[in-house]
């Protein structure tokens, strides 16, 4: 029995459903956005739309560039140079590349100037460093989590915590990584990440951008104070986010009899599903998946629904 | 109180654990040799015939879909209950050949849900 059971397991996931209304005053709309960092592909969904206009076109292509540095030794996202030109004057954003946080040490850096650095248990030792053990690690914990604040760092490089950093890092276990890196200056700034890992094999890097034309797309009807649907009436949230999942995957199924006019669009954004964090400074693992993900639905009066997705090894999004 | 169409919505959440019903694998079907080619209906039976060898016919009667096939590449998007998840997985990660020729399933992407799977921060290439 014990055995069947097993067989039938289900990962655990969740999907969090909201409504507001981007006027209210405790819309908590900007904060989502601003605390799920990582993200590795934006979709819009936009219905009767045969054109996009000048303007969404232009929002859509003007993206800043995000950078590529290979073999970075960990301690240049330390130094005080690197944190005062970058960390203290914009929101700067770091992961590594291609590294797998199921298997693979992983280092993220958050805008918040927070260092996250995901290490299986040899290197942890190695480092000598003072973190905790991972929450998704199993019964024998082989992963551990330390967490660097770089801006509480910076008030004081004479201290304790800032040498014992540069010394592991520098000299006790150097470690090298290839990565991704984003910087949003909040002032005009001079500086470019370029000129600065001009000694590294940096590349610079635009998104890709696609843009497909679906003809004869039915779309749902939605009411945006239903969140749960209605009935012959309106979609829920949850059916509307498996219709979306179907559509960005190319998948005909036969949801809807009419055509129905849809005065709403749709925004999606999806978290790197090796990222060490979702969500504020939430531990994210990948498990089976590593889908961390939500979505915008925004109603002509500024109503919306928000969709928030999460795999076993994530907690309830906020 | 009763909300009037129009006027900006009140907030409220919902929070609903494990709701799909199914779960989603884009896999992937690689052969030895090259030039194998294998039809949408042959691909589903090669499916259905490892869940048979693996589980017998309780295995081969969980409802499994076949959403998207590209004849191609030999990928496809499948559906399956969640709780035949397991068993569909160990299934395809036991098959070893198809008509006599070695092949091997890759399973390049899992989830509950299926809008997770149209990007894969996994395939991303820049090197």
């Amino acid at each position: 029995m014990a055995t069947l059971r097993r067989l039938q397991e289900v990962p655990r996931h969740l999907l969090v459903c909201e409504k507001s209304n981007f006027g209210h005053d405790k819309s908590r709309h900007q904060h989502l956005v601003e605390t799920q960092y990582h993200n590795y592909k934006v979709s819009f969904l936009i219905p009767e739309c045969g054109i996009l206009s000048k303007k969404l076109k232009s929002l859509v292509m003007e993206n800043a560039p995000f950078y590529f540095v290979k073999n970075l030794p960990l301690y240049e996202l330390i130094s005080s140079e690197f944190i005062n030109t970058f960390v203290k004057k914009g929101a700067c954003c770091a992961l590594t590349y291609n590294t797998s946080i199921d298997e693979d040490n992983t280092v993220a850096l958050l805008p918040n100037g927070k260092l996250i650095l995901s290490l299986d248990k040899d290197t942890y030792e190695e480092t000598g460093l003072q973190g905790r053990p991972s929450r998704y690690s199993g019964r024998k914990v082989m992963k551990f989590i330390v967490t660097i604040d770089l801006m509480d760092l910076s008030l004081n490089l004479d201290s304790k915590s800032y040498k014992r950093a540069w010394w592991s890092f520098k000299e006790k276990k150097p470690l090298k990584f290839d990565f991704l890196l984003a910087w949003y200056p909040t002032g005009a700034d001079e500086s470019t990440m370029m000129s600065y890992f001009s000694n590294y094999q940096i590349q610079e890097h635009q998104p890709k951008l696609s843009l497909n034309l679906l003809t004869d797309l039915q779309c749902p009807v939605l009411q945006s104070h239903l969140l749960r649907g209605e009935p012959e009436v309106a979609c829920s949230a949850q059916e509307l986010f498996d219709w979306l999942g179907a559509v960005f995957s190319h998948v005909n199924f036969h949801y809807f009899d009419e055509p129905k006019l849809a005065p709403w669009i749709s925004l999606c954004v999806q978290g790197f599903a090796d990222s060490p964090v979702s969500w504020r400074e939430n531990e994210h693992d990948f498990l089976k998946g590593g889908e961390h993900l939500y979505n915008f639905v925004i109603f002509n009066n500024r109503d919306y629904w928000l969709q928030m997705a999460v795999g076993a090894s994530d907690d309830c999004p906020p | 109180m009763e909300e009037l169409p129009g006027s900006p919505t009140t907030y409220e959440r919902i929070v609903y654990k494990n709701p799909s019903e199914h779960h989603y694998m884009k896999v992937c079907l690689e052969f030895q040799e090259r030039g194998v080619r294998l039809s949408a209906a042959q691909f589903k039976q090669l499916i259905i015939s490892a869940l048979k060898d693996l589980f017998g016919e309780v295995g081969a009667a969980l409802p499994l879909d076949i959403l998207t096939y590209e004849e191609k590449t030999l990928s496809a998007v499948l559906r399956i209950c969640s709780s035949g998840l397991v068993r569909l997985w160990s299934s395809l990660t036991l098959l070893g050949s198809y008509q006599g020729r070695k092949c091997a399933f890759r399973v390049i992407q899992v989830s509950p849900f299926l809008l997770a799977l149209s990007g894969n921060s996994r395939e991303l290439m820049l090197d």
